[in-house]
């Protein structure tokens, strides 16, 4: 059996930017139907093949309507990533995205791996915000920064994948407790755990 | 030989002391409580009347038990004595007045009159008893307690007494039978029976190849000839001519008398040989020493698993190998063999009969393989690893004693008779399947194996010889034929006779605790008399008391007969087999199908050997047994609920019976009789299942330092409702509580056998969740509900909840951002019904399961066949809906419950994303007035929020003290306002005149100058120096050997040190 490490992964962004979608692409894309599906949209995983170890990636997705913002923290706690999402052909969706970085980097976990993903690339002939200025701000916070297409699947693969070995160099470092190797082994147990305890009722209904 | 007991015994890990403290009745030597050591005053005054009772040939209304105590307690304890018989219509006679006279349940125990441990040997009527193997005895006097009023037990136990009339299906069958069902194991809980019997397939053809001289006994269809090749391998001087004919007829009872099983075996000596903290140079070692086919299991460092290290013959080249022990999920398994087993004694069994991958089959060292009884297996075990380098493991005397010959194949009569023996733990008997196709009610003491149908159809063929059991006797006492919906409890405690279990199952409140035999022991003269207090002590007195046993039973050595004999033979472990018994009937038949599968009595007994249980819980677990793992599952957390079991019962068997029949073709009869044998697979007990109930045993049994630890924390949270000052706190605590817990489970030895050995490692701490949940969440449940509600109506927030609630649901979904199909009135019944199914819930997990399917639910609406997908922009105001239109103010306690009790690590799945939904969903309402105002939250809501998933991560991954190490308590007192308590993160060097900076600032003191940090201690206030480090003085209150209770008070100098903090009048309240 091979080791698993979970990745929690939050998403955050203006209501309306594809957050879901973009989850919904990732996970369903390769769709691999022995495991068993999550509920629901708002929350997924994806359990990716690396090395000699399995990622499985728990996504937590936000509601990004403004009266939600005060719960953001409780889903944005623990995470090893944020996902932060703007809609490229909305300006102020981008602003909200600072402000999400703003949050995070003031109340978000220590470490947090911050990815910018500017959704809705197919659409770049309405675009409002430009590549430049996503890339300038993702390099001045340090944050990775792609832009995706959840309709046409660009881009989605690269954003997760773009995470994961940072997620993994920072995990390396002490005093990072969000997946320790001590946790490891305990990780290890949690599939079975879902399986087990959260999974079926999801299976039955 | 106290040399192994006390390390293992009862460590307290650092983690635990700090538990301690927190108790205000710490485990600590009651003399209530543990009078004169184990037994009680009644286990005592029954004592006293024991010498009588065992010379009674029957049980009569003066040595049943008395007290009204539950059924399942008293059946598990419960003797059977099958008096054995020459003619079956005597032992009808016999049997019948046995019933007469309301003597119920039994065990099937057989003594034979050689047996050291019976106590007919001490007790008068002994010499009347001791002429004839027929003669009918009362092996223990306690087994009086048995009886009970319960018919449908008693028929269940009764008809245990039928399959042991017959010499019966053959070792072969037995032992394939066990490999099968072993295999079974793994693949039940996946529900596929069909690749079962195809990875197991050819096992049993090598294995019959192995049982050649078995089967052709079998073949001929003769019973006598299957007896007497027993009888050959009996052990020498134990063998009479009498017993022998008497077997043909009647069971060969005799002929397997002291017999133990390998997995008995296996079960009582395993400090023997799993040596998990074992290096390979240090197993290497002690098996060099050993002959070829010794064996040990011990950890490698290496592979990070367990491994099996087998001697080798020289041949061979090395010396020895090590077999890396496979552990998935559920089961156990040897690198490279399909054959899985649910668990490690069961793996090691089936390695002793068949050799599978190994290059022969494994071998029990000399000395364990010919002791006789579970006293001399305990003796043994006592050693622990000093055994093999003792005089005990010495070569035999002479050449390899019959029963145990050397051949290298490991196959041969001897390994034949093991193969009986390996179900009938306790010298069952085998039967033909004709009798037990009969015995429907029974089926218990073996296992047919369906392969084998052409030996069994020959006997179904010629018609059955119903066992007269079968049909009420002539005292119509009896009533085989209505199925007894379930089985008496397993009394597993044979498997454990270690001293250790035994203990635990007699003091505590439990009302079987009488019953047990060693407490009686233990009330004995002779034994330790005084209080006992719990751990380290009684396991000595329990050691001494096994101990004494051992040699009244091993020897028959002692010349002083009368109650130390007594002593021994009751206090034996030995005492505890027959407890096995009524185990075996436990599973429930499925009431239907006439003829039970015999096997799963059988099955039964060797899957819940493995397990101690005699509480009365272990009724209901058996009840719920049958419903499978996915059932279960759901289930278990209302697993109280009756009855259910019964019909679910009949599933199983009948889906596994169109599998099989599709993978073999069998003619009719035989398929009717695969589907009683697939009657055992409805008994599968998972190993979990039965640790979990073990560990809630365990947990209700002051005797042990565990639970000692959990009964006294829960009548601690019971009795002191003031002993928290918010809702969180104490749910905080609960959880620290059952974390560390959790944590001394994993690494003391209370558990036997250790919980390593039944479940594969990365699933014990799931296993140990789910007991925590069982022994500490299921008995506070309510009290936690009602204190829950009094913090929140005492805070007001139950208040805003109703008033808010009632405003949010008067505005239109689109108020609250819904703009996706919400649920109608029918799906809002529908998922209030799921909600009170939540609340009437224990664990957690189960909570979180139902809301998941809330969520579900929900998720169907809204989705309405769109195939739109959902994310949370869309689903969180649904949900917030939802959950006003359900008005359920106790949701809000269940989510806090949920929150706060989860398991930390599943925090981050799809539990807790919900989970965390829900409650922000609350908050919302709650707040929807102030968020009218503000369209925002407060920010004290956001802190909320924040301290809770903090405080949830950090104890997230490393559940030790140590995690806590870095905070601080520290209550608030003020005038007026009572106490209010904030946990800081303090660190060690942190001094106390930085924790008062702290404190001033979280408390919102106005005046720090005037307040200092006291420590409250025995009653008395000390205030601490501004350059003392309170986390140290925490440490070393911590490390002492008396728990103490201690507070950190941040308080005004000025008010009285003794405690009178009230006086300031003026003083204005500062926030809290």
């Amino acid at each position: 059996m091979m080791a698993i490490r979970e990745l929690k992964v939050c998403l955050l962004g203006d209501t309306g930017v594809g957050k879901s979608s973009i989850v919904c692409r990732f996970v369903q894309d390769h769709f691999d139907h022995n495991i068993s599906p999550t509920i629901g949209a708002s929350f997924m995983t994806k359990t990716v093949p690396c090395g000699n170890e399995l990622h499985k990636f728990l996504i937590w997705d936000t509601a990004g309507q403004e009266r939600f913002h005060s719960l953001a923290p409780m889903y944005y706690r623990g995470s090893a990533a944020a996902v932060i999402v703007y809609d490229i052909t909305k300006q102020d969706s981008f602003y909200t995205l600072k402000k999400w970085v703003k949050e995070l980097k003031e109340h978000g976990p220590e470490n947090i791996v911050m990815a910018i993903a500017g959704n809705k690339c197919d659409l770049s002939d309405i675009r409002e915000v430009p590549l430049k200025d996503a890339k300038e701000y993702a390099e001045s916070i340090g944050a990775i920064v792609v832009e995706t297409s959840a309709k046409n699947a660009i881009n989605i693969e690269e954003l997760f994948q773009g995470i994961r070995p940072v997620v993994l160099t920072v995990c390396q470092l002490p005093g990072n407790s969000l997946i320790s190797t001590s946790a490891a082994s305990q990780l290890m147990a949690l599939p079975a755990h879902l399986s087990a305890a959260v999974r079926p009722p999801a299976q039955q209904i | 030989m106290l040399a192994r007991n006390r390390p293992r015994g009862r460590r307290v890990p650092a983690c635990l002391r700090g538990l301690q403290l927190g108790l205000q009745r710490a485990p600590s030597p009651d003399p209530n409580r543990v009078p004169g050591g184990v037994g009680g005053p009644r286990a005592r005054e029954a004592e006293a009347k024991q010498p009588a009772q065992a010379s009674r040939a029957y049980p009569t209304p003066e040595n049943l038990p008395r007290d009204p105590e539950p059924q399942p307690a008293r059946a598990s304890r419960v003797r059977l004595f099958q008096p054995p018989r020459r003619t079956p219509g005597s032992a009808v006679g016999r049997r019948g007045s046995l019933w007469e006279r309301g003597a119920r349940a039994f065990v099937l125990k057989q003594e034979r009159q050689e047996s050291p441990r019976t106590e007919l040997r001490s007790s008068p009527g002994q010499g009347a008893q001791k002429t004839g193997a027929a003669a009918p005895r009362r092996v223990r006097g306690r087994s009086s307690q048995v009886c009970s009023g319960l018919d449908k037990l008693s028929d269940r136990s009764f008809s245990w007494l039928q399959p042991r009339e017959s010499p019966a299906c053959s070792g072969a069958s037995l032992g394939e039978m066990s490999a099968w069902t072993m295999g079974a194991r793994s693949l039940d809980k996946r529900g596929s029976f069909f690749k079962l019997i195809d990875t197991i397939a050819s096992e049993i053809g090598e294995l019959k190849q192995e049982m050649v001289r078995t089967d052709v006994s079998l073949e001929n269809g003769l019973e006598h000839a299957e007896t007497h090749s027993m009888v050959r391998h009996k052990d020498d001087g134990y063998s009479e001519e009498e017993d022998v004919k008497a077997c043909a007829r009647d069971s060969g009872y005799d002929s397997l008398s002291n017999r133990l099983s390998i997995l008995d075996r296996l079960l009582h000596t395993h400090p023997i040989w799993l040596q998990l903290s074992l290096s390979e140079e240090e197993a290497a070692e002690i098996l060099q020493a050993q002959p070829p086919g010794i064996f040990l299991v011990h950890k490698s460092t290496k592979m990070q698993k367990k491994v099996l290290s087998l001697r080798l013959p020289c041949e061979f080249g090395a010396p020895l190998k090590e077999f890396a022990i496979k552990e998935s999920t559920y089961t156990f398994s040897l690198e490279g063999s399909g054959i899985s087993f649910a668990d490690l004694f069961r793996l090691i069994a089936f390695y002793c009969i068949s050799r599978d991958v190994l290059p022969f089959t494994l071998k029990l060292p000399y000395a364990i393989s010919t002791a006789k009884s579970e006293a001399q297996l305990e003796e043994l075990a006592q050693m622990g690893l000093n055994f093999w380098s003792s005089p005990a493991d010495s070569k035999p005397p002479n050449p390899p004693p019959p029963h145990r010959p050397l051949s290298p194949d490991g196959v041969c009569p001897a390994s034949l008779r093991q193969l009986c023996l390996i179900n009938g733990v306790h010298s069952i008997k085998t039967r033909t399947p004709s009798e037990l196709e009969c015995s429907q009610t029974n089926g218990a003491l073996c296992f047919i194996n369906p392969l084998f149908l052409k030996v069994h159809s020959q006997d179904l063929s010629g018609g059955l010889k119903r066992p007269s059991t079968r049909t009420p006797n002539a005292n119509g006492t009896e009533r085989p034929l209505s199925p007894p919906p379930r089985p008496p409890p397993p009394a597993i405690n044979s498997l454990h006779t270690s001293p250790r279990l035994a203990r635990t199952e007699t003091q505590t409140s439990m009302p079987e605790t009488v019953n047990h035999n060693k407490h009686g022991n233990v009330a004995l003269p002779g034994t330790k008399p005084t209080p006992i207090p719990p751990p380290r002590l009684k396991k000595q007195a329990s050691f001494l008391e096994a101990e004494g046993a051992a040699k009244t039973s091993s020897g028959g050595g002692r010349p002083g007969a009368g109650p130390e004999l007594e002593l021994g033979a009751a206090g034996s472990p030995g005492g505890a087999p027959p407890e096995a018994a009524p185990g075996d009937c436990t599973s429930a038949p499925p009431p239907s199908s006439e003829s039970r599968p015999p096997c799963h009595g059988g099955r039964q007994r060797l899957s819940d050997m493995s397990i101690s249980t005699s509480s009365s819980d272990s009724l209901e677990f058996d009840r719920s047994m049958p419903l499978f793992g996915y059932e279960a599952d759901t289930n278990s957390s209302l697993e109280d609920y009756e009855g259910e079991s019964d019909q679910e019962t009949m599933a199983p068997p009948i889906k596994s019976k169109k599998k099989r029949s599709s993978s073999f073709v069998l003619p009719k009869l035989v398929k009717s009789q695969l589907q009683k044998v697939s009657g055992v697979f409805s008994s599968f007990m998972t190993p979990e299942k039965r640790m979990v109930r073990r560990i809630a045993e365990l947990s209700r049994d002051k005797c042990t330092y565990f639970g000692c630890l959990v009964q006294d924390y829960v009548s601690f949270l019971q009795e002191n409702k003031e002993c928290h000052v918010s809702s969180t706190d104490m749910l905080q605590t609960i959880r620290q509580f059952m974390t560390q817990v959790k944590n001394y489970l994993s690494q003391s030895s209370e558990l036997d056998p250790p919980i390593e050995s039944l479940i594969p490692e990365d699933q014990i701490d799931v296993v140990l969740e789910k007991a925590m949940h069982k022994c500490i969440l299921k008995p506070l449940k309510g009290h936690v509900e009602a204190m829950l509600k009094d913090f929140h109506m005492a805070d007001g927030s139950w208040k805003q909840l109703k008033e808010n609630l009632q405003l949010v649901r008067q505005r239109n979904p689109q108020e609250l951002g819904v703009f996706a199909p919400t649920p109608d009135f029918v799906d809002v019944e529908k998922i209030k019904v799921k909600f009170m199914t939540m609340q009437k819930m224990y664990s957690p997990e189960k909570k979180v399961m139902l809301l998941l399917r809330v969520c579900k639910l929900i998720y169907t609406v809204m989705e309405n066949n769109s195939g739109r997908m959902y994310g949370a922009d869309d689903f969180l105001p649904v949900l917030t809906y939802v959950i006003a239109q359900c008005d359920m103010l106790e949701l809000d306690t269940e989510i806090e419950y949920m929150m706060e009790l989860l398991d930390p690590s599943l925090l981050h799945g799809e539990g807790g994303y919900y989970l965390t939904s829900a409650y922000g969903a609350l908050s919302l309402i709650k707040n929807f007035q102030e968020e009218q105002a503000a369209r925002l939250l407060s920010s004290e809501t956001r802190d909320t929020l924040r301290q809770w998933h903090k405080r949830r991560t950090t104890n997230r991954t490393i559940p030790s003290v140590d995690d806590f190490q870095n905070y601080l308590r520290v209550a608030f007192q003020e005038v007026n306002s009572g106490c209010t308590g904030k946990t800081l993160l303090v660190k060690p060097y942190i001094t106390t005149e930085d924790v008062c900076q702290i404190c001033a600032e979280k408390f919102k003191v106005g005046d720090p100058e005037e307040y200092s940090l006291f420590l409250f201690v025995d009653e008395t206030w000390q205030q601490l120096a501004e350059d003392t480090y309170p986390q140290k003085i925490k440490a070393e209150l911590h490390s002492r050997p008396q728990p103490h209770i201690f507070h950190f008070v941040y308080k005004r100098i000025k008010n009285d040190p003794y405690g009178v903090i009230f006086q300031n009048r003026e003083e204005d309240l500062t926030t809290s």
